[in-house]
């Protein structure tokens, strides 16, 4: 067995205009202008990350949801975020669970996500680790078209000015560390 | 003859061959049928005759997939030794309520098997298998994503963690009327590192209260994380690996952050057996500082004579019911009998108990499945049987999953018992010294928070108080000092004017502002009356923003007993 290293110093990097961070924290806890919560097809928020989106947030944000209805896959839309620091949440919908082409409908999605931040003026944008965990995403597949959808819209021009990836520890941390570092 | 395999089902053949190691195989590979597990199974005692309860046709039902993808036999004559594959969903949906439905992965069965036949290291396996497909009953899919996600299994916020643990404080300070009683919140280089049951900050604090009041009066220094605290493992439950090693390493992360120098565990079976037994070989991680029980850490005090306790406190009737994760996984079972025999009078045991002892039936997850709760409460029977043989008024056990289990079923089968922890007795017992353990110091227990951007300042400003009995912590600027004080409030902060980022007197102007942080003593200590910092006028900026003065104003070099003599005048005034 190996020691995993634990620091998880915050990492920036400027791509083009765009400042990329990678850094462990608490994603529904930012204050920045949209953090992404990787949704399902109806948009329920359901635990996780909507445990704390119904917490923090108050009702507002499920009764936008209800009221949009729902998403097809690698579609993506945006609310409010209620009360919580966020100014806005992005639904954005991937892929679960091993199914067919998770790399293609996750690129979709992060797509998506970034197209929305950008038509509405987003400055500052939060991701998660997009499918990793829960729904079983292999990690570095996730970092990889994480960051692949990131340069692409940083070199096309109009992406937010900071996009933040922000992971729960230091396990996934790691998982994006050296992808973030090379950029 | 070939048949069309759906996808879900194709992922989850092609999952299985990389799950099986050698441990599934001879358990899959071992059985000779003989029956010896039937009757040890809760469930087929509660449902005599239905064939779909006994251990080993449970077990067939995986065993005939390994035969039919992995097992030579089965390849060659499938017919003659039962292999056969999944083809449909609706076959994975009937899996899945055998394996997640139909047994609790108690191991009681396995611990009874002549051939060593391990039925839950197998029945979790395939857990896992439909897990990774995304086949899982509902309950199980919340917890799971709350633990990933939020980092507990029960989707404790942060803010409500904290404030859970700041109320206890307060509780226990009123009822000892004894300030210096606390529950410090990331104090570095304790001896103990305190981890809980999400259940018990969201359901019952009174434990962590209980815990708290054990270690104020041994004397202990310990602490706890205010991230990565949860110590229970839903990876254990829903068979995945990675959910088991990402917990774990949470919670090993945290002590190492903390520079611990050990992991004490609160009273939970399968927290108890993940964190200290598996997780490290899920995570692949190596794990250096030893990890303890609370019961062996309780047990530990009383034995050398740390706490006094007095049994004639707790004199109604008790039983003990075993953990399966605790007894029969982790072979802890006398420690906590020798427990109870020193803080209740009236101890009896309960038939059969040890490593034989029956399921409380909510285990291995069962209670997160609301969709088998009636065939779950039905298979209690023999739990409720063996609880009321024994006319006990209140049944003990060391783990909250098993409360829940026990209280269920106390209910469903009208029984007159209590259900409660060790730590309910062994506070109860408590025999609360007249006098201080230990002489106090002035200052004890108080929370001290040093905001400077120089290292040297910072322990030294910090040796001073922790020899006065404060709890100390640190920050090298304004912006880590004010996230600081919003997760755990210091009775005092003492700051420097000259920091990084953002000045120490726009920090003193956000907490002025702030009605939460008005009243917060706050001390000045800094050099900025020197000669290189003119631009500073510290008292000219009070002026501008009409704000009020300073609780303390010192400058650097600072006088120890000048600095004490503030700092104390500030908080007695505030007592």
């Amino acid at each position: 067995m190996t020691a995993t290293a634990t620091a998880t110093t915050p990492i920036e990097r400027k791509v083009h205009q765009t400042v990329v961070r990678l850094m462990q924290g608490d994603l529904t806890a930012l204050e920045v202008d949209a953090f992404v919560h990787y949704a399902k097809e109806n948009l329920e928020l359901g635990s996780g990350y909507g445990t704390a989106i119904q917490s923090r947030g108050g009702g507002a944000v499920k009764k936008e949801v209800e009221k949009i209805g729902g998403i097809r896959m690698g579609e993506a839309v945006m609310t409010t975020a209620g009360g919580m620091a966020a100014k806005h949440i992005i639904h954005a919908c991937g892929p679960k669970f091993q199914e067919s082409d998770t790399e293609g409908k996750l690129r979709d999605c992060m797509n998506s996500a970034l197209q929305i931040a950008r038509e509405n003026g987003l400055k500052s944008v939060a991701f998660p680790p997009m499918g990793a965990g829960f729904y079983g995403v292999p990690l570095a597949l996730s970092a990889q078209v994480m960051i692949d959808a990131i340069r692409s819209a940083a070199a096309a021009g109009t992406p937010p000015e900071v996009i933040i990836i922000c992971t729960v520890d230091g396990r996934d941390f790691l998982a994006f560390k050296n992808q973030v570092g090379a950029l | 003859m070939s048949e069309t395999r759906s996808y879900k089902a194709q992922k989850l053949v092609e999952r299985l061959q990389v799950k099986v190691n050698r441990q599934i195989m001879l358990s899959l590979e071992a059985c000779v049928h003989c029956g010896l597990c039937t009757d040890q199974c809760h469930y087929v005692l509660s449902n005599p005759g239905d064939v779909t309860y006994a251990p080993a046709y449970k077990a067939d039902r995986i065993r005939k997939l390994f035969k039919a993808h992995i097992d030579w036999t089965g390849k060659t004559l499938p017919w003659w030794v039962g292999a056969k594959s999944v083809y449909t969903d609706q076959e994975l949906e009937d899996l899945k309520d055998t394996v997640f439905g139909k047994c609790t992965n108690c191991r009681r069965c396995s611990l009874n098997c002549p051939m060593g036949v391990d039925m839950a290291v197998f029945n979790r396996m395939a857990r896992g298998l439909l897990v990774h497909v995304g086949v899982m009953p509902e309950g199980v899919a919340v917890v799971a994503k709350d633990q990933w996600e939020i980092g507990n299994q029960m989707g404790v916020l942060k803010e409500d963690y904290l404030e859970t643990l700041t109320w206890m404080e307060e509780e226990l300070q009123s009822e000892y009327n004894d300030h210096s009683i606390r529950i410090p919140i990331d104090k570095m280089d304790a001896d103990v590192v305190y981890s809980i049951n999400p259940r018990e900050a969201k359901y019952d604090p009174r434990t962590i209260a209980e815990a708290a009041a054990i270690f104020h009066f041994a004397g202990e220094n310990w602490t706890m994380p205010s991230q990565g605290w949860d110590m229970t493992n839903f990876g254990l439950f829903n068979g995945d690996d990675e959910l088991g090693g990402a917990v774990g390493g949470r919670l090993y992360d945290a002590v190492e952050r903390l520079r611990g120098k050990k992991l004490v565990i609160s009273e939970c079976g399968h927290g108890f057996r993940s964190t200290r037994c598996e997780a490290p070989n899920w995570g692949k991680r190596d794990v250096a500082f030893p990890m303890e029980s609370a019961v062996i850490t309780m047990l530990g005090y009383i034995k050398q004579g740390r706490i006094q306790v007095d049994k004639s406190k707790n004199s109604e009737p008790v039983t003990y019911h075993d953990s399966c994760n605790n007894a029969r996984s982790c072979g802890m079972t006398e420690e906590p009998r020798e427990l109870l025999n020193l803080v209740c009078s009236d101890f009896r045991e309960m038939h059969p108990n040890r490593a034989e002892n029956f399921c409380c039936t909510g285990g291995g997850g069962a209670m997160s499945m609301t969709e088998y709760a009636p065939r779950r409460l039905k298979s209690a029977r023999i739990k409720a049987d063996q609880l009321k043989a024994t006319g006990a008024k209140i049944v003990v056990t060391s783990c909250h999953n098993c409360v829940d289990g026990l209280f269920d079923l106390i209910k469903h089968y009208k029984l007159d018992m209590q259900v409660k922890l060790l730590v309910n007795l062994v506070a109860s017992a408590l025999v609360v010294p007249e006098r201080p353990s230990r002489k106090m110091r002035p200052l004890e227990g108080y929370k001290i928070l040093v905001i400077d951007d120089e290292p040297d300042i910072r322990v030294y400003l910090g040796k001073i108080f922790k020899d006065q009995g404060c709890l100390v912590t640190e920050a090298p600027d304004a912006n880590q000092g004010m996230r600081a004080i919003k997760a755990d409030r210091p009775d005092l902060v003492t700051l420097d004017l000259i920091l990084p980022y953002m000045t120490g007197e726009k920090l003193y102007w956000e907490l002025r502002k702030d009605q939460k942080t008005a009243d917060l003593p706050v001390v000045i200590v800094s050099g900025y009356a020197a000669v290189d910092s003119p631009r500073i006028d510290f008292f000219g900026f009070l002026a501008e923003k009409r704000l009020p003065q300073p609780n303390g104003f010192l400058e650097k070099p600072v006088d120890p007993e000048k600095l004490i003599e503030t700092v104390r005048a500030v908080l007695l005034e505030k007592a």
